[in-house]
């Protein structure tokens, strides 16, 4: 291959190999630079290359469903790139709440309006940055819009994805529960000292969401995909502070068919680095965690 | 572009309309958009990744790849006209034979786009009259090939080589791959649209009501 331009003639005469991917990569790249640089008409481009897909039905291609896992990998890395794409646009924190309710909003998924106005309250309540990110974002405030972003993105494919789900099995007044449930803990975590937390499904279990701890210690909550709960069976929350080992019982409930729950537990003191957990406990009033801690979370203040 | 097989602007297939208009929602961000998108051609992309990779968890990420490369490009499609279902298998071919190449050492990889070339997505009647195909009669035209040529087309389709590596392969002088290639991909059109201008004219005429063609490979 050289460097001069490719003719138009020479161009047309690889269109066959081209659409079908078989040039080899010199050739492969004159001839787009060709296509991009060339006013002449170039059907064969098009005529071929539409033919391309056939060759499927060549003989011995085998149909094969792929595995279910594989359409959630793919519906939560584009939620995530969606609220990456809508975060990175501005990446001032004090913009990014509202950002979040366009997010929302834009999710098809939800026909239910996105938290009111009053719930994007003034100030970066949302990334729930590490310690360590805090830090050094103190010392560079506002200048991460990828971290920023990347926060956001766990936060909204949680929260779209729930709504999004229960949307798509034509449950709406579940899924305007779970929106008012998301709204319930932007809300709260707004105020002022209230710290955010994720709460994340430990292994083999099911159940994430998020959650604000409000200045009283009491702890909103909005989960999705919990599996439902059975006869006496109930969800009992936890609060390890940070620095004692002893969880504290918090209040428990029962979840339904949809998985969504929202919840206010009862206050109880809540330092910045104390872990949230859900376990699943036979039945209510249990005082130690007796049956499987389903999620979990750490709490912290957002940067202010 | 010519009008020899037909007039342009006629209007596409039920089923290529469907989809355009799912695209757009796609394009406009609506996840349950990709969702619908990703279920009618889930079995069909994850085939195709699958037999050009041999290896499942590559294709899984295949797929994944190519969805995602829809749903970030989806408004560059919009501007088209083509088929859909060409747009979006393109992009998981290009991307299987990528991620096979890659796993090749001693081939350079050329920069490819997110998205297939332009020109492969460019308004052509061809998706229109290919819309209104089945099973039944592409592979009749597949039937046309001849041996060698279509040996030549699986090889570079499914295997992923360039002409040369076929060249080399199949002990075939270079030029010989060549035309293979590209009388094995016009003898393809040729059938599948017809022999000439009057029995295209003919297909692209709407008389074909029978299978809508998008959802019958998926």
């Amino acid at each position: 291959m050289n460097d001069e331009p490719m003719t138009h003639e020479t161009a047309r005469g690889l269109a066959a190999a081209y659409v079908l991917g078989a040039l080899e990569p010199a050739e492969e790249a004159a001839v787009r630079e060709h296509l991009q640089t060339c006013a002449e008409p170039h059907d064969e481009f098009a005529e071929l290359g539409g033919v391309v897909p056939y060759l499927v039905e060549l003989p011995g291609l085998e149909l094969v469903e792929p595995p279910a896992s594989l359409r959630d990998r793919i519906m939560a890395a584009a939620a995530a790139d969606l609220a990456e794409r809508t975060a990175t646009v501005s990446p001032v924190p004090a913009e990014s709440t509202p950002r979040l309710a366009e997010a929302l909003a834009a999710s098809a998924a939800s026909p239910v309006a996105a938290p009111p106005p009053a719930a994007a309250s003034p100030g970066p309540t949302l990334p729930f940055p590490s310690a360590a990110e805090r830090s050094e974002r103190s010392a560079r405030r506002g200048a991460s819009p990828l971290a920023w972003a990347a926060r956001i993105a766990a936060v909204v494919a949680i929260v779209i994805l729930g709504g999004w789900n229960l949307v798509l099995q034509g449950q709406l007044s579940d899924a305007r529960a779970y929106d008012r449930a998301v709204a319930a803990v932007i809300d709260a975590a707004g105020k002022p000292g209230s710290q955010t937390v994720v709460l994340t499904p430990t292994k083999d279990s099911r159940g994430a969401g998020i959650a604000a701890v409000a200045p009283d210690g009491s702890v909103v909550m909005a989960m999705r995909d919990l599996p439902a709960t059975a006869g006496s069976q109930v969800y009992e929350a936890w609060v390890i502070a940070a620095g004692s080992p002893a969880p504290v019982p918090v209040g428990s409930f029962t979840v339904g068919q949809a998985g969504t729950v929202a919840f206010t537990t009862t206050p109880v003191t809540t330092p910045p680095g104390s872990t949230i957990a859900l376990s699943l406990e036979p039945g209510p009033g249990s005082t130690t965690p007796r049956g499987t801690i389903v999620a979990t979370g750490v709490s912290a203040l957002p940067k202010s | 572009m010519n009008n020899e097989f037909g007039p342009r602007g006629r209007v596409a297939s039920a089923a290529d309309d469907a989809d355009r208009a799912v695209l757009v929602l796609v394009a406009a961000g609506q996840l349950d958009a990709l969702q619908e998108l990703y279920d009618k051609y889930r079995v069909m992309a994850y085939s195709i990744a699958l037999r050009i990779t041999a290896d499942a968890s590559l294709a899984e990420d295949v797929v994944q790849d190519a969805f995602l490369g829809a749903w970030r490009n989806a408004s560059r499609y919009v501007e088209g006209k083509g088929s859909v279902k060409t747009w979006l298998l393109s992009i998981v071919h290009h991307r299987a034979v990528d991620a096979v190449r890659r796993r090749r050492p001693t081939v350079e990889l050329p920069e490819r786009e997110d998205v297939p070339p332009a020109a492969m997505t460019l308004p052509d009647i061809w998706p229109e009259v290919a819309g209104n195909l089945d099973r039944e009669e592409i592979a009749a035209a597949l039937t046309s090939l001849s041996d060698v040529q279509r040996e030549a087309l699986e090889l570079a389709y499914f295997g992923g080589l360039t002409q040369q590596e076929i060249a080399v392969q199949t002990g075939t002088p270079l030029g010989t791959v060549k035309s293979r290639v590209r009388l094995g991909l016009l003898a393809m059109r040729r059938a599948l649209v017809g022999t000439d201008g009057n029995a295209a004219g003919d297909a692209a005429g709407g008389d074909r009501s029978g299978d809508p063609g998008g959802g019958a490979l998926a």
